[in-house]
């Protein structure tokens, strides 16, 4: 490699579309989340901060970093201060897979579609040991239902993405986007995937109806509620790009991913713009489903996942193959 | 399987105000339910007898901010059975209107309240929303949107002029229409269904053995309303249906007080139309005789107790209140360890608790604490009992 | 899934809330409604009725110089403590001059106490 490739790729890694864009584009989406959910409700949404609160995320990060480091004595000190660590880490690590500026993501490699999913879990496991270490009783319970709720939506999950790379013939994420060039997925039978992938993204990212891990009513925060400050705020950033991958991966899987129409010379600007307005249009999906529904209970959340969600992906799954 | 305690309170997100349930836990399941009510203690039957009757009248109102008609109302009841004066026609109607409104709007906080329990965010806003036409509506009639203050020993404070009668019908339009939305909502939304149908049981038989009250007994089943066994205000001439439900669960509450609101509605209506002419106060002297009333009030929470002693003095002798949360925590006890019928979740904690329309401040019994030994105890009827007969309560 | 219509509904209307600081202008007060109190001390006729009623007391009597209101006949008149007021208004309905009235005014804010003192 010589050293101008060098640059670039450290560039791409760091910069665009790495690290940074990726830190203001959680911090973007994040805002997007809370203004068009208060729409939704008819209320305001963030406000003061910036252009309509545009920067209202961004004052919260930083007022969870500027805040006193709290430890509770009888903490396991090693998994509380890592687990935030690796959930960031993991979370940053996901975007990097997925294609923003070109068809291809910054890191890519034969199976990535299996690995975008893997991190997923390796997310859910990170939490589930942020919950047990704190030895709280809320946040035991918090972790024990993470558990549960990622036994429920997991495989239906992995289902509704293999329908996708099935047709693509493909386990890379660069090759199911450009099979899409012409048609994208969720106009086939893969919308019914479309469907199963929004839920469990919900459930993956803890969001109502699914938000039984940090239930505010019955477990007050659930697996966090001892997190403050800066371990906190790491927390938050991770769901908040947690949220950027899933929407991208869903775009990416469904909707085209960054393709479009491009002008010559422009075409990485053009490409993002199209990812992000497709992810856009996911969290617009994920917000409206959040807006929808009332909490459900963990047996509840078991049985909508296994008996509706499950027998759509296989049904998802068995149409792709008729149609092959 | 060895058990955990949770406690829910006395600070939390989902309690409003300061109770301690000690949830015993096996997993997530519900074994054992202990609770404390005793974390505030505001001392205003003590205050009461500091204050003539004229001065006690905002400080009763004070008791629960959202019944706090209801609570105006059996005060002034109260009081002026100690005089031997005719209220007049006019008042009683006025009286009526401002309860029910009051109703409303806390039956439609208190529905927003529920769907904020079981996490339905958006209801919660959109409840919230539309109780603001009434709460304008209670600051247009009495100059306040909280603390109404309306009903005054010998009437009311204010008239209803027929401009402010119009918009107040047009009002009940729109409370009508967003009710029957809000109702819709309710039976067809599967999520709200799937939370609450089966949720907090509370068999008829368990309601009249714990003595619940209010919407929470008319739900298991069971015909009780203060407003018709026992008419106060203008209740005798204004018809309206007691409303019941026969599943006993969460989802009868809601239903209960959803269609309870239709009526509240119609009663207004009725009321207004047919308001009797004449003055809508009368002056009543300071003292009152002596003697002792008792008064029953149906607040929207259920069935409200007032007692007064009086001596024929300036200030009350004795002044007892019995709010319709206490009568209604021995039936949330019911609803949490109902052991056979179905199994009590975490998750179902929080909706049982709401479905009470809990108002905990009003009920602080008391409970000593001593400092010095680190203890702290509550002395049951007996104990109080054997007190009283020695002659001296403190030790 | 029974609230997509109203959400999508509601994503068009105007918010519910004022922008309390700034669109003040917005905020609206019905007619008789109870906020800090004025008294006209020239109506007064000293009788102290809205003392007696008061259930915060937060009117206190001080004596008054006779000769510079001729309808005040005890040489009495109230001072109000806003500080303490519950803006329940009795202290207007029992007046029988109308020499204490509730405007319609609710910020009652003051770095002073003595401030908050009607005189």
């Amino acid at each position: 490699m010589s050293f101008e490739q060098y640059v670039v790729e450290t560039l791409k890694t760091v910069v665009f579309p790495g690290f940074v864009f990726i830190f203001f584009l959680s911090l973007f989406y994040e805002w997007f989340d809370r203004k068009f959910y208060a729409r939704l409700q008819n209320r305001v949404g963030p406000l003061y901060t910036g252009f309509y609160g545009l920067l209202q995320p961004l004052a919260d990060f930083i007022k969870l970093l500027s805040k006193e480091d709290i430890v509770p004595k009888k903490v396991d000190q090693l998994l509380f201060t890592m687990t935030p660590l690796f959930t960031l880490a993991l979370s940053i690590f996901a975007t990097l897979l997925l294609p923003i500026s070109s068809n291809q993501g910054v890191v890519s490699f034969n199976g990535d579609v299996i690995v975008s999913i893997l991190i997923l879990t390796f997310i859910c496991i990170t939490v589930f040991y942020a919950g047990l270490s704190t030895y709280n009783r809320y946040a035991v319970i918090g972790a024990e239902r993470l558990f549960l709720q990622m036994i429920g939506y997991e495989i239906p999950l992995t289902l509704s993405v293999v329908g996708v790379a099935l047709n693509a013939q493909s386990l890379l994420l660069s090759d199911i986007v450009l099979s899409q060039e012409r048609w994208w997925y969720i106009l086939g039978p893969q919308a019914l995937g479309f469907i199963v992938f929004v839920f469990a993204a919900q459930a993956e990212l803890e969001r109502i109806p699914f938000d039984l891990p940090e239930a505010e009513q019955e477990i007050i925060a659930g697996w966090n509620i001892d997190y403050s400050g800066r371990r906190l705020a790491m927390f938050r950033l991770a769901r908040n790009i947690e949220l950027v991958f899933l929407c991208g991966l869903a775009a990416t899987f469904f909707l085209g991913g960054p393709l479009g129409p491009t002008i010559e010379g422009y075409t990485p600007i053009l490409y993002t713009l199209y990812f992000v307005i497709k992810s856009l249009f996911v969290l617009a999906v994920l917000t409206v489903v959040r807006a929808l529904f009332a909490r459900l209970r963990i047996d509840q959340v078991e049985s909508f996942c296994w008996k509706y969600l499950l027998p759509l992906a296989l049904f998802q799954f068995v149409l792709v193959r008729l149609i092959l | 399987m060895s058990t955990f305690d949770v406690p829910i309170g006395p600070m939390h997100p989902a309690l409003p105000e300061p109770l301690l349930l000690k949830l015993e836990l096996e997993g997530e399941t519900v074994v054992g339910v202990d609770f404390d009510v005793s974390y505030m203690h505001r001392g205003i039957e003590k205050l009461l007898e500091t204050k003539t009757y004229f001065q006690g009248l905002p400080l009763v109102e004070r008791i629960c901010g959202i019944c706090n008609a209801a609570h105006g109302l059996c005060y002034t009841l109260n009081v002026e059975k100690l005089y031997d004066k005719e209220i007049p026609p006019r008042a009683q109607y006025l009286r009526l209107v401002v309860e029910e409104l009051s109703r409303i709007h806390s039956h439609l906080l208190w529905l927003g309240i529920a769907a904020f329990e079981i996490g339905f965010n958006t209801m919660f806003m959109y409840t919230w929303r539309d109780r603001e036409a009434v709460m304008d509506m209670l600051e247009a009639i009495t100059g306040n949107r909280v603390t109404t203050e309306y009903s005054q020993i010998g009437g009311v404070r204010r008239d209803i002029p027929p401009n402010l009668a119009d918009k107040l019908l047009k009002t009940m339009d729109i409370v009508e229409e967003r009710t029957k939305y809000y109702v819709k909502v309710a039976l067809t939304e599967r999520t709200i269904a799937k939370r609450t149908q089966g949720v907090g049981y509370l068999s008829p038989e368990e309601a009249k053995a714990t003595c619940a009250v209010g919407p929470v007994l008319r739900a298991s089943g069971v015909k009780n309303d203060i407003r018709a066994d026992d008419p106060y205000a203008a209740h005798s001439d204004v018809p309206f249906n007691v409303i019941t439900y026969d599943t006993c669960d969460v989802f009868a509450r809601i239903v209960v007080r959803a269609q309870e609101l239709f009526e509240c509605v119609n009663m207004i209506r009725t009321a207004l139309k047919n308001l009797p002419e004449g003055p809508y106060r009368v002056k009543l002297p300071m003292k009152p005789n002596a003697g002792e009333a008792l008064t029953r009030v149906e607040a929207p929470r259920g069935e409200l107790f007032h007692y007064t002693l009086s001596e024929g003095a300036l200030k009350p002798y004795r002044y007892k209140v019995r709010t319709p949360t206490l009568a209604n925590l021995g039936a949330l006890r019911a609803m949490l360890t109902s052991k056979g019928r179905y199994v009590v979740n975490i998750g179902d904690v929080p909706i049982s608790y709401g479905s009470i329309d809990p108002c905990i401040c009003c009920t602080a019994r008391v409970h000593f604490v001593d400092l010095k030994k680190g203890k702290s105890w509550v002395w049951t009827i007996d104990e109080l009992r054997e007190r009283s007969k020695r002659g001296r309560l403190l030790p | 899934m029974s609230m997509i219509g109203e959400l999508i509904r509601s994503l068009f209307k105007k918010r519910a809330t004022v922008l309390y600081p700034e669109e003040r202008g917005k905020v609206h007060l019905p007619e008789g409604f109870r906020g800090k109190l004025e008294y006209y001390e020239d109506k007064c006729i000293g009788c102290s009725l809205c003392f007696q009623v008061c259930p915060s007391f937060a009117i206190e009597m001080v004596p008054e110089d006779k000769s510079r209101f001729p309808k005040n006949q005890t040489g009495r008149r109230p001072i109000f403590n806003i500080a303490r007021c519950t803006y329940c208004g009795q202290c207007e309905d029992i007046c029988p001059t109308k020499a204490i009235h509730l405007t319609n005014q609710f910020e009652v804010i003051a770095l002073d106490k003595r401030d908050l003192m009607v005189k």
